[in-house]
């Protein structure tokens, strides 16, 4: 049975597409703008652009100084930050309803005057954060380059998934001001984007507000799309073997799997839920309960729009257990599956659980309002978000079965696997 | 009609706001039941928090609170651990279990539609776990796997090594919730069920719900849920009052091969029954407690230093911390802890007039976003009960902290950082932060591997 989130639409004169979602029975209001623009987008030597871009967003714009739209949104009482991903770059605030004229000044002042602000010094200081970002959330980890590692073997060349949206070092030291001014008026723009307004507003009063900010904004020339990531399932084995100093010995595979927003799709996640989510997961039970060779064992799809998606199987070996094992059971699990399917139980399970995942997804105002962004620019179609989960409920074992068949195979993955070396071990 | 806007539009004042109302009763056998009817909150949280306080563990058994936790959903008196997990996951639910140093949380989210049988797996293994020596065994196993890996972690260690220093040995918080490996490794199912018997109780439970409650006896369920529950445990010990050590001294954790130091620099701090808590909360927000504060506007917008650094005042039950904590890159360190201490005790001088009203906006008003979730009620709630505070505590929280003046903030955050000295922890490439430590007047400098 669909939900009932209310949806409203409108496109503004400058091409900006407006979604509101009234909810009156909250004191507060969330604002949020998907660019279309991700590290996708990303040419060969821009990479870590979009997001370097992201951070950019906040140091300011001709009316608004540096530093200021934190202070004056936090002042306001919001919540309020940016993420950059494969497929789009999101910017997002929720606060008490009284903020929204301030939320919605502040975006447009920075969709409509970047460039005023953006120098030369601030741009060395956000390319010196983003580096210590990278440090600190890949560099200075165990296992921290895995996925880097993984997207370079599952994707080709230059392919728009295979690289990561940190980027490379290289490339962001090699960017220039006026590459960051050029990134900015190509993507950049109403008619690049989606404003969603979810809370305490009536319609009328939301649409009223987005054409008073936005409406003079122009738009910019169409931006040229992403390149077609369009690319069938792997094929043949790829392997990364790292030894390092890592706490215990890790594997993880990654597959490609089918374009999001299609069953096909939805049918390889839930393939993979079956295997790796929860604890009654096929993987959880066999190698950590019963086998006790792994001490965790983790997984799922990563939907993407570009052509093709990916997911990913990990297994962390117990002490003492050969790293061998836990990628043997792993194969065996993964053709297994393929190859004997499904029951209805098993099914119905993961299926019970990605309701629950959605239905949290859509429990805040932000969280909904990610969503409308998410599905209006991705899928052109924001009420999707109340159909979700009949579109996941009509998945049939048979489909599961079929796509594991296509995409989930142990002839068809790249894997990184992380040893020890032999001075590195404990005790 | 559009128009170009120069300066910011006013903001509106905000709708009064007060912590969600709970309607209480109590279980047959004497829990209290807080209902939160959330309408509009399809996923429920259900909690259950049972007052634990770590001191009931044995010195050598450290860690078998953790275990016992951990091990409650795997395998009752009905279920196998796959057919528990099968069956509560057949009805959407996720399953969950927090140990604190004051209390054990066990909790189900779950879609209301499928409220009573999550209910009913949630008191299963809160009042009929088996403990089979293979599940606990297992479990000693995985635990020990997991020291490895926050061995390996640059902020584990760092809240470890500040924990171990800030603390004196006779005050349990000085060592790890979970346990280290030599009182891991000698628990089985025994000491497990033993520790269950002798602390796991209705007397020591509160059970919370948190969602939309629309058409559904929420009361009821979980009474029907717990109904059984009988314990000789009795109620809890009560925890002394921690024992800090005091004075400036640096303690660096060698972690070869890291790329970026960990800090994590602070001091004692006050706890909820402080009449000064909320003025401390006003205190932080402007040093350290978000991107645009005194420390990270140097850190991070001014030098690049780190990708972010937070402070924050942090208390359990009794006896809080101060603490400022971030990552920095190895090359800076000397230069980013001596800007830190400088900011943190200059901070002592006084805090402005202008910082602490927009503290105190940001704080109030970003209360309803706070709580939005019925989740986050269920974890604030469960947290005040665990805290010994009542459990709308938040309510005070915001009005202490709308009463607060800037000399108030100033005078909460003066009576604690820098007044005994401050802990400087650094988890990093020691060879390389070592000399850059030299010259800065840290105190003593404790060497760990």
């Amino acid at each position: 049975m669909p939900l009932t989130y209310p949806i409203a639409e409108q496109t503004l004169d400058n091409g900006l597409r407006v979604v509101v979602s009234s909810d009156r029975a909250v004191p507060i209001v969330a604002v949020n703008l998907w660019y279309d623009v991700g590290s996708r987008h990303e040419p060969p030597g821009l990479t870590g652009f979009a997001h370097l871009f992201e951070h950019l967003m906040f140091q300011g714009s001709r009316n608004v100084a540096s530093g200021q739209h934190f202070s004056l949104l936090e002042t306001a009482g919001a919540s309020l930050n940016a993420s950059t991903f494969f497929d789009r770059t999101n910017y997002f605030e929720s606060l008490p309803s009284g903020g929204l004229d301030l939320a919605l000044w502040l975006e447009a002042d920075r969709m409509g005057y970047l460039l005023d602000a953006v120098n030369q010094e601030n741009l060395d200081n956000q390319r010196d954060v983003v580096k210590e970002e990278k440090r600190q959330s890949y560099d200075n980890r165990p296992y921290g380059d895995s996925y880097e590692r993984l997207v370079r073997l599952a994707f080709p060349e230059g392919h728009p998934y295979a690289h990561m949206t940190i980027g490379s070092m290289e490339d962001l030291d090699a960017a220039s001001l006026e590459d960051v001014h050029a990134f900015f008026r190509k993507y950049y723009g109403p008619n690049n984007a989606v404003l969603t307004i979810v809370g305490d507003v009536s319609e009328e009063d939301a649409f009223d507000a987005a054409k008073r900010y936005f409406g003079h904004l122009p738009a910019i020339p169409t931006p040229p799309p992403a390149p077609d990531g369009t690319i069938g399932p792997m094929t043949g084995v790829q392997r990364d073997d790292v030894v390092s100093d890592v706490p215990s010995d890790l594997i993880t595979m990654m597959f490609r799997l089918p374009v999001d927003g299609t069953p096909e799709l939805d049918a390889a996640g839930l393939a993979l839920d079956i295997l790796a989510a929860g604890q009654s997961g096929r993987l959880n039970r066999r190698l950590v309960r019963d086998e006790q060779i792994a001490q965790s064992v983790s997984g799922g799809a990563l939907p993407l729009i570009g052509g093709v998606s990916f997911g990913t199987l990990t297994g962390i070996a117990s002490d003492g257990i050969d790293l061998q094992k836990v990628e043997d059971a792993l194969l065996e699990e993964i053709e297994k599956l393929a190859a004997d399917g499904v029951t209805a139980e098993e099914l119905a399970t993961v299926q019970a659980q990605a309701e629950r995942d959605w239905l949290e997804q859509l429990a805040t105002c932000a969280g909904r309002a990610d969503e409308i962004s998410h599905h209006a620019l991705l899928f052109g179609d924001p009420n999707r978000i109340n159909t979700r989960i009949d579109q996941i409920q009509a998945v049939t074992v048979e489909q599961v079965q079929a796509a594991a068949q296509k995409w989930i195979r142990a002839e068809g993955r790249v894997q990184v696997t992380y040893r020890r070396s032999e001075s590195g071990e404990e005790e | 009609m559009s128009q170009v806007l120069t300066t910011p539009p006013p903001v509106g004042a905000p709708r009064p706001w007060k912590f969600p109302e709970a309607v209480t009763t109590r279980t047959s056998v004497g829990a209290p039941v807080h209902v939160f009817d959330r309408p509009g909150q399809y996923v429920a949280t259900v909690r259950v928090t049972i007052a634990m306080p770590l001191i009931a563990e044995p010195r050598e058994l450290e860690g078998v609170a953790t275990i016992m936790s951990r091990t409650l959903d795997e395998g009752t008196e009905l279920h196998s651990a796959n057919e528990f997990a099968a069956a509560l996951e057949r009805h959407g639910a996720a399953y969950g279990v927090d140990v604190s140093s004051d209390a054990l949380h066990v909790e189900i989210s779950v879609p209301v539609s499928h409220l009573a049988p999550a209910v009913e797996l949630l008191a299963e293994a809160i009042t009929r776990p088996a403990f089979n020596q293979a599940d606990v065994g297992r479990h000693v196993t995985i635990r020990l796997g997991e020291i490895n890996q926050e061995r390996a972690n640059a902020g584990y260690r760092a809240r470890e090594a500040f924990a171990a220093h800030l603390f004196d040995p006779s005050t349990r918080r000085s060592r790890p919730t979970a346990g280290r490996p030599d009182t891991i490794r000698p628990l089985t199912n025994v000491e497990v069920a033993d520790f269950y018997r002798n602390n796991i109780g209705p007397e020591r439970a509160e059970i919370l719900f948190a969602g939309d409650a629309t058409g559904v006896d929420v009361a009821g369920v979980i009474d029907a849920a717990f109904s059984n529950w009988t314990s000789s445990a009795g109620t809890a010990l009560e925890t002394p009052e921690p024992i800090y050590l005091p004075g400036n001294r640096v303690v660096l954790v060698d972690r070869p091969g890291s790329v970026q130091s960990q800090l994590l620099i602070g001091c004692a701090g006050p706890d909820r029954r402080d009449p000064g808590w909320g003025a401390a909360a006003v205190a932080n927000h402007v040093v350290g407690g978000t991107i645009t504060s005194r420390v990270d506007t140097v850190l991070r917008e001014e030098k690049g230093y780190t990708y972010g650094t937070r402070t924050s005042f942090a208390a359990p039950r009794k006896g809080g911390t101060f603490s400022l904590g971030g990552a920095v890159r190895t090359e800076v360190t000397g230069a980013a802890i001596s800007d830190a201490l400088r900011i943190l005790l200059e901070a002592r001088d006084g805090l402005t007039e202008q910082e602490v009203q927009e503290a105190k906006d940001s704080l109030i008003r970003t209360a309803p976003l706070r709580y939005e979730q019925a989740d986050s009620v269920a974890q604030q709630v469960g947290s005040n009960i665990a805290n010994g505070v009542p459990i709308d505590f938040a309510d005070t929280y915001l009005t202490n902290i709308a009463a607060t003046t800037a000399a108030e903030a100033t005078e909460a955050y003066r009576r604690y950082v820098g007044t005994d000295g401050l802990l400087v922890v650094v988890v990093g490439e020691a060879k390389d932060v070592r000399p850059q430590l030299e010259g800065l007047d840290l105190g003593e400098l404790i060497e760990v591997n």
